[in-house]
């Protein structure tokens, strides 16, 4: 069976895997954002952390030739502006969302400014080696094991947080400081956790991933950097995390809905099918407020997301 | 303990922001220096070009017109303890509307009609726009950050694909509207060539100061920003104050639309996506959420944009350096706010108030306090 001219199998493996490839980052970048939100911290910043890791991930990329330095260089931009909240929104306790639309519009300036400045009119493509893994018999899987089984070291690494992200949240010490700092710091503070520190290393995580997700962006998955090539993909895996009620799990399956309906709306417009790309690609937004307000009532956030902590002195 | 010689006077919130610009352009100049360029030259360049030269002035109030009008609506939204960050789609669906209303009664009806029809157009798209997420807000108890932010992602498809089809002007090949002939725009300023946008813009900006100084209305939305459970206990309708504060800052975002469709563009091209929602939010928090002070601010971020475009080609200098300054100045605008909240007389109040019998409640106030807590205290606590 044929469609448009393709078979059957070979289009839907096509679809799943770019829907799942576009998943790969906004999956990293929510599981960072639920550690942070689960410890009190909305990240707005999120878009330019992850703009910044696209960006620097490219350049150390470009300038070594090997897609590890890009990877490393994404993960540092991302740590560094994610150490920069913490400062800002921990220590001297200005308001969140104003500190991370800062980082936002700062990341996007600054990466715009680097790429123009460095690179002139030219738009290069990154030469690195970012080798396809086939995994032994689960590739060979029709339709799926293609596209789930036969993708980059990157791609695994992403969907391999999830259970990591799991654990780390519900059964490690660390994890469970997170949610008490998130639902009651006095409480936790009376308890004897260091609500600054445990923010602290939640606002790292949260910038680190979303770093790596830049970093998949530009280094694994385009090979090219562009100004303000995030699009919202920040603000995106924002909303999944909501959508997926902090838990690694429903974030994933959020994630995986959403890169599928996207990669459907590219899907058709190769058919040929005569629907506008722009009445398909605005679905996934329309469907993340659907599903937040389907949800509404069944997820609780944490009772201190976006307050600050000052411990009372005396 | 005494605070050394400091005495806090109206103005420390405006020092406050001027210390943030200073700090913000001297990061900018190290890092210019950094890149190898020549700061002094740069900014000299940028101040001789865009507040010596005629050309520069006058871009630099056409451009003030869009800043002032989103601004302002979005100062009623941040007062009231609102997040509108859906500014960009609303004002995006605004200047649709306009452009469509303008080119259907183009030529037929005496231009003021035109401009009028086509300003209730934007406005209302605009407020269309805000609607939503002001529903989701206030019947499903949804955060309205993600909610604005996702809009904003709706409304570019959306506006890019009517563009394309249904409001198409079949006489061209690119996605535009028709075309407002340049006669029949918004006439400039006597004397100027700056068109009246401008003078709506500061008309505005009046009007936005009115409300909340002289209205019943303006004082319950900033209650309602500075403490929701102290409206809630006075009796105010919470929920229509913030569906009220949302739809307002959303007409003016399609007001501003249209007046770039009017007094600019002539007409709505897909694609066209100014992105005037982050440089308002810079301007509003500059200004101290005080709606008079968004005119120098204005003028002040319109002559950094107007000018790092005029000096970006003979100094090779990308035009984003501007857009870095923004969220530089904003930065520094959080450490600045900080350092003014330490040295305050209440500090120590402050601190001592977040003790266990106000745990939970934000320690002190650095704009419009607790802007979060509709969030953390929405019915139940839903997003």
């Amino acid at each position: 069976m044929t469609i448009g001219g393709i078979p059957l199998a070979a289009f839907v493996t096509a679809m799943l895997a770019a829907g799942l490839v576009a998943a790969a980052p906004l999956v990293m970048a929510a599981l960072g954002e639920a550690v942070g939100e689960k410890s009190g911290l909305l990240n707005l910043g999120i878009e330019g952390m992850m703009l910044c890791g696209a960006f620097f991930g490219f350049y150390a990329a470009y300038q070594t030739g090997t897609a590890l330095w890009g990877v490393l260089a994404g993960i540092g931009a991302g740590l560094t502006l994610g150490l920069l909240f913490a400062i800002l929104t921990v220590s001297l306790r200005v308001d969140q969302v104003l500190v991370g639309l800062a980082i936002t519009i700062f990341g996007g300036g600054l990466t715009a400014f680097l790429y123009r400045d460095i690179f002139g009119g030219q738009n290069p493509s990154l030469n690195v080696d970012t080798p396809r893994l086939a995994i032994p018999l689960l590739s060979r899987i029709p339709i799926l094991g293609d596209a789930v089984f036969n993708q980059g070291l990157l791609f695994y690494l992403a969907f391999a947080f999830v259970p990591v992200f799991t654990f780390l949240l519900a059964r490690t010490r660390f994890g469970l400081q997170v949610r008490a700092v998130g639902e009651h710091p006095f409480a936790a503070d009376a308890a004897g956790v260091d609500v600054a520190r445990t923010r602290y290393i939640a606002a790292l995580i949260a910038g680190t991933m979303a770093g790596l997700a830049g970093a998949f962006l530009s280094v694994a998955d385009l090979k090219i950097f562009q100004v303000g090539m995030t699009v919202g993909t920040g603000f995106i895996a924002l909303a999944l995390t909501m959508v997926g009620g902090w838990n690694p799990y429903r974030i994933l399956l959020a994630s995986v809905l959403f890169g599928l309906l996207r990669s459907l709306g590219n899907g058709l417009q190769i058919l040929g099918i005569n629907v506008r790309t722009e009445f398909i690609t605005m679905l996934p937004y329309i469907g993340i407020m659907v599903a937040l307000a389907l949800l509404a009532g069944r997820t609780s956030l944490p009772a201190a997301l976006g307050v600050p902590y000052a411990r009372g002195r005396r | 303990m005494t605070r050394a010689g400091f005495a806090p006077s109206r103005f420390t919130p405006l020092l406050t922001s001027l210390a943030a610009i200073a700090a913000a352009l001297i990061l900018g100049g190290v890092f210019l220096a950094m890149r190898g360029k020549d700061p002094i030259a740069a900014y000299s360049m940028l101040i001789s070009r865009g507040l010596g030269t005629s050309y520069g002035i006058t871009e630099t109030l056409i451009r003030m017109a869009p800043l002032l009008i989103v601004s302002a609506g979005l100062l009623i939204s941040l007062r009231a303890g609102v997040w509108n960050i859906g500014i960009d789609g609303q004002l995006l669906v605004g200047a649709l509307f306009a452009g469509v209303a303008a080119a259907a009664i183009v030529g037929q009806v005496p231009s003021p009609v035109m401009w009028m029809v086509a300003a209730l157009a934007g406005m209302s798209g605009g407020l269309l726009w805000a609607l939503v997420p002001g529903i989701l807000r206030v019947r499903w108890g949804l955060n309205e950050i993600i909610t604005t932010l996702m809009m904003n992602y709706v409304a570019l498809n959306l506006t890019s694909w009517l563009v394309k089809g249904p409001v198409k002007d079949p006489a061209v090949v690119p996605p535009q509207t028709i075309l407002i002939p340049r006669e029949l725009r918004l006439p400039a300023i006597p004397g100027t060539t700056v068109h009246v946008g401008l003078l709506v813009g500061l008309i505005v900006v009046l009007l936005v100061t009115v409300l909340f100084r002289n209205t019943v209305i303006g004082f319950m939305l900033d209650v309602l920003g500075r403490n929701r459970q102290a409206a809630i206990h006075a009796g105010m309708p919470v929920n229509r104050l913030t569906l009220v504060a949302l739809l307002a800052s959303g007409a003016l975002a399609g007001l501003a639309g249209a007046n770039d469709i009017l007094g600019v563009k002539g007409l709505f091209q897909g694609n066209w996506n100014p992105g005037y929602g982050f440089a308002a939010f810079a301007l509003v928090y500059l200004a101290r959420l005080n709606s008079l002070w968004l005119i120098p601010f204005a003028y002040f971020l319109s002559f950094l944009a107007i000018g790092g475009e005029m000096m970006a080609r003979p100094l090779g200098i990308p035009t984003y350096f501007v857009e870095m300054l923004e969220g530089l100045m904003l930065i520094c605008f959080a450490v600045a706010t900080y350092v003014e909240r330490m040295r305050s007389p209440f500090a120590r109040a402050e601190e001592v108030e977040t003790g266990p019998a106000n745990a939970g409640e934000p320690p002190g106030p650095v704009l419009g306090d607790g802007l979060l807590e509709p969030v953390a205290q929405s019915s139940g606590g839903q997003l």
